[in-house]
């Protein structure tokens, strides 16, 4: 099980919004960039023949003698693409498992809310399509699917999120959970600006964050093989944490220009409430 | 410091591939992490291409080096020389003297003498010569570490007063004109000067080790004029402190009753006390509870008389302090008819000597005795010490009106006031003869303590065998023998040892011990007849633990070689190369100055 119920219960209550403008094929409860006939005056634009007469605004024609039609903002689903980065370097360090807990999360989130769900996992260069629901009642086979996940293969991150970003008709909110650690995590994240916003759940483990080697190291790289050597130090680790925090820093500076959320997240047991505070900080949750 | 491999120390060339295996970079471990990304991003400096790296001096490497030093060290066998006390043939004198029991002094010396001859070898042998009473060699030229311990270790202290003399001659006596040959006096030194100091060719180890002592100083028969046995006991602390004793008397190892005495530190205690006792009795004393320094002069043995009454006819002036005197002597008695067996010549004429006579101040001087003129107020400087007769007699407060002043070369003076003998002991036609230069009621002899114990001393000694038949002498006295022919004779020790001597034995002379010696003759047919019993006593002065040095003039060897022995260092280097090792193991594996790795798993 991959939620407690007393998270379930919590996330119940809670809802996903997005600052961004959806398109999606049903209605539901998120502003769209469509007109629909919601309460909310959206717009004018001038009549056609074939449109509805009870929209045209009859003040305008008389005042200014133009036929104008009122347009009314749409409401509809959001289309919420939640993807699990399954890679090799996510099997370290309980990232793996702290990753489907918190896109289980997610996804538990987006079906209380009435959303269609579809969840992905990306494994480097491979892409895995899960079941999708709008429902509560899916998520037994969703969360199934995500338990059942193994972490392996490895690549570049990039090209199948700009792949998964850009197809389809719907315009949604993608919600990555990864470690990032690929060598093009830069351009994977601008990426993800073509959307209607999103989530970045950055998940690095505790030995990531402070590591704990000692000695002379050759390190190697768990999907490309790549070896490095390494002589632990006091300046040594003064250097890693400064690359780490670099990176974090760019991650998050990227996230922003693309227009999603991010959150860094330790691997810990306490990452699913630690991404929760985070994201009602961001306004993300309500 | 030397080496007897110098060249042992070409390894220590080992060093340089040692500490080139340090400044060779070590193979990595390989450690496989999710992302080698930040690490790049890192670049954290690490030399990569270049096999060597900067020498570091880690406590491993220094350690390492040390065992090597160490072992090295080992290779080349460094060396000192030592001196020792041990020549080409060293003769080894134990002093086994009364006083050599004290606190421990001969085994100490034991001890002493066991480490030196611990290696032993065709350079270095050692004869064993026991210095008692009557020295004797336990073993001539021994190399064989074994058998020199065996004869170390069955040495003991006796009872009486070692003879160093002896013992010097007998081992100059070992000597061979291809093997100079040492002495070594392991002694205390006794309370008397050598004759022979400063002794040549010796040097002497001192043992004068001290503990408070209490000693049954005199234990014999006292004059009686009732006509029972009454036994005359004399303690003497030699102790700082005053002690309270109980001694307790037994009549042929059973009790008969005991004493307590209070003896004051440096002081004497005595008592007379009756005792059912008859002929032929052996009479002992111990203390008990006297946990002291000198446990063999604890307790003494006598043997009451057997013999019957010995008239002794007192001629001259006489006094009624002879009269009451041979009166109270057991075994003697001046009352009877028939010829004396004994004469007392008081003053008067000096008479036929025909028979053990006791002279006091004779007008006339006898044979091989010159008298010169007379010397008046003379108080006593000398006593003999170790005398039997003397033995618990003080006569330090004698003091003499008027005595003979006389030179008699061949007399044995036992008390002298100054250059004038007062009591000698000598013999004239076979017969034994008691001299008392000055007239014994010009003296305070007569109200001496020790004047009824000297007399009666005096007049056993006078009878002879004659007169008991146990005859007691100071312990180291020879025991004479009358082994019938075609018998041999058996002595039972003091401990119940029985000695079976060579057939023709004349006289018994391992008598150190304290104690009674029974004799037996066996004949051919294995019948067993009595012979005589002797009792041999702790000598009085053994008991104070005198010591002294006794002068000598050092050690005679070949060359100067000969007397320094190599030792190598070898065990204790190698102790520490393994201590070395075993401490670079566990800095090995247990990196108490190295940081630990942490084990990396995913």
């Amino acid at each position: 099980m991959l939620l407690p119920a007393e998270l379930r219960g919590r996330l119940e209550r809670l809802s996903l919004v997005t600052r961004r403008r959806v398109i999606a094929q049903w209605a539901g409860r998120h502003r769209s960039r469509h007109k629909g006939e919601s309460l909310d005056f959206a717009d004018y634009r001038q009549y056609v023949p074939g449109d509805d007469f009870r929209r045209i605004d009859h003040n305008l024609w008389a005042r200014l003698g133009v036929l104008l039609v009122r347009q009314f903002e749409a409401e509809e689903e959001l289309p919420l693409r939640v993807v699990l980065d399954v890679s090799k370097s996510m099997g370290f360090y309980r990232k793996a498992e702290i990753g489907k807990v918190l896109a289980g999360m997610i996804v538990y989130l987006g079906l209380a809310g009435g959303d269609r769900v579809q969840v992905y996992a990306v494994g480097g260069t491979s892409l895995q399509v899960g079941p999708a629901g709008r429902h509560l009642s899916r998520w037994p086979q969703l969360e199934a699917w995500l338990e059942q996940l193994p972490t392996g293969g490895g690549g570049e991150l990039a090209p199948t999120l700009r792949k998964l970003v850009g197809e389809g008709t719907t315009r949604g909110a993608l919600i990555l959970v990864s470690d990032l650690l690929s060598p093009d995590f830069g351009s994977a994240l601008d990426g993800l600006g073509i959307g209607a916003g999103g989530i970045i759940l950055h998940v690095l483990g505790e030995e990531e964050l402070d590591p704990g080697l000692a000695g002379d190291l050759r390190l190697a790289d768990s999907e490309s093989g790549g070896e490095v050597e390494v002589s632990t130090s006091e300046e040594a680790m003064r250097r890693y944490r400064a690359a780490l925090e670099a990176f974090a820093t760019e991650a998050a500076a990227r996230a922003r220009r693309a227009g999603v959320d991010y959150v860094l997240v330790p691997a810990t047991d306490d990452a699913p409430m630690n991404v929760l505070s985070a994201l009602s900080r961001t306004e993300a949750l309500v | 410091m030397s080496f007897l491999i110098p060249a042992g120390f070409g390894l220590a060339a080992l060093a340089g591939p040692l500490i080139v295996l340090y400044m060779l970079r070590s193979r990595r471990p390989r450690v496989e992490v999710p992302s080698i990304m930040l690490w790049e991003k890192a670049e954290i400096p690490v030399s990569s291409a270049v096999p060597w790296q900067k020498l570091r001096w880690t406590p491993l490497l220094l350690l390492q080096l040390a065992v090597l030093a160490a072992f090295v060290l080992t290779l080349a066998r460094p060396f000192y020389r030592e001196r020792t006390l041990l020549g080409p043939h060293t003769a080894l004198v134990f002093d086994t003297s009364g006083s050599m029991g004290m606190a421990g002094r001969l085994e100490t010396a034991k001890t002493q003498a066991l480490s030196l001859v611990s290696d032993l070898s065709e350079a270095n042998q050692v004869s064993i010569i026991e210095a008692g009473p009557n020295p004797r060699v336990l073993l001539a030229f021994g190399r064989d570490p074994a058998l020199v311990t065996e004869a170390i270790n069955s040495l003991e202290a006796g009872g009486g007063v070692a003879d160093l003399s002896g013992a010097v001659r007998l081992a100059r006596g070992l000597a061979t004109p291809d093997r100079p040959t040492s002495v070594l006096l392991l002694t205390d030194g006794g309370s008397q000067p050598l004759p022979e100091e400063p002794v040549e060719g010796a040097e002497m180890l001192r043992y004068d080790d001290f503990g408070d002592n209490l000693a049954v100083a005199a234990w014999s028969l006292a004059p009686s004029t009732e006509g029972t046995t009454r036994a005359f006991l004399n303690l003497v602390n030699y102790g700082a402190e005053t002690r309270t004793v109980r001694a307790e008397m037994a009549v042929n190892d059973l009790p008969a009753g005991s004493i307590e005495l209070e003896v004051p530190a440096q002081g004497s205690a005595r008592e007379t006390t009756p005792i059912d006792a008859g002929p032929g009795d052996r009479l002992t004393v111990r203390l008990l509870d006297n946990a002291d320094s000198l446990p063999l002069d604890d307790s003494a043995t006598l043997i009451v008389g057997s013999a019957p009454e010995q008239l002794v006819s007192v001629l001259g002036e006489g006094s009624p302090f002879l009269e009451a005197l041979v009166d109270a002597v057991p075994g003697f008695t001046n009352q009877g008819e028939g010829t004396p067996a004994i004469v007392i010549s008081d003053g008067g004429p000096l008479p036929t000597i025909d028979r053990p006579t006791w002279l006091i101040a004779p007008e006339a001087t006898p044979e091989g005795v010159t008298a010169s003129q007379f010397a008046g107020n003379l108080a006593v400087t000398y006593q003999r010490p170790g005398e039997p007769i003397l033995d618990a007699v003080d006569l330090s407060g004698l003091v003499v009106g008027e005595a003979q002043v006389v030179v008699a070369p061949r007399w044995l003076t036992l008390v002298r006031a100054g250059d004038v003998p007062l009591i000698l002991l000598g013999e004239i036609n076979g017969q034994r003869v008691a001299y008392f230069t000055f007239d014994i009621t010009k003296s305070n002899l007569p109200v001496q303590v020790g004047f009824p114990i000297l007399g009666a001393r005096i007049l056993s000694w006078l009878a002879g065998a004659t007169s008991i038949n146990a005859s007691t002498d100071a312990a180291g006295t020879p025991i004479g023998l009358a082994t019938p022919a075609g018998s041999l004779a058996r002595v039972t020790m003091p401990g119940g040892e029985v000695r079976e001597l060579v057939e023709g034995s004349a006289q018994f002379a391992d008598t150190d011990q304290p104690g009674v010696y029974e004799v037996s003759y066996i004949d051919a047919e294995g019948a067993v007849t009595g012979g005589p019993v002797a009792v041999r006593t702790f000598v009085a002065d053994e008991s104070a633990g005198a010591s002294r040095d006794i002068a000598t003039t050092g050690a005679v060897t070949a060359a100067e070689e000969a007397s320094v022995r190599i030792r190598e260092w070898a065990p204790w280097v190698i102790a520490l190369a393994l201590a070395l090792m075993a401490i670079e193991w566990w800095v090995g594996h247990q990196r108490p100055f190295l940081p630990r790795r942490k084990v990396v798993t995913s």
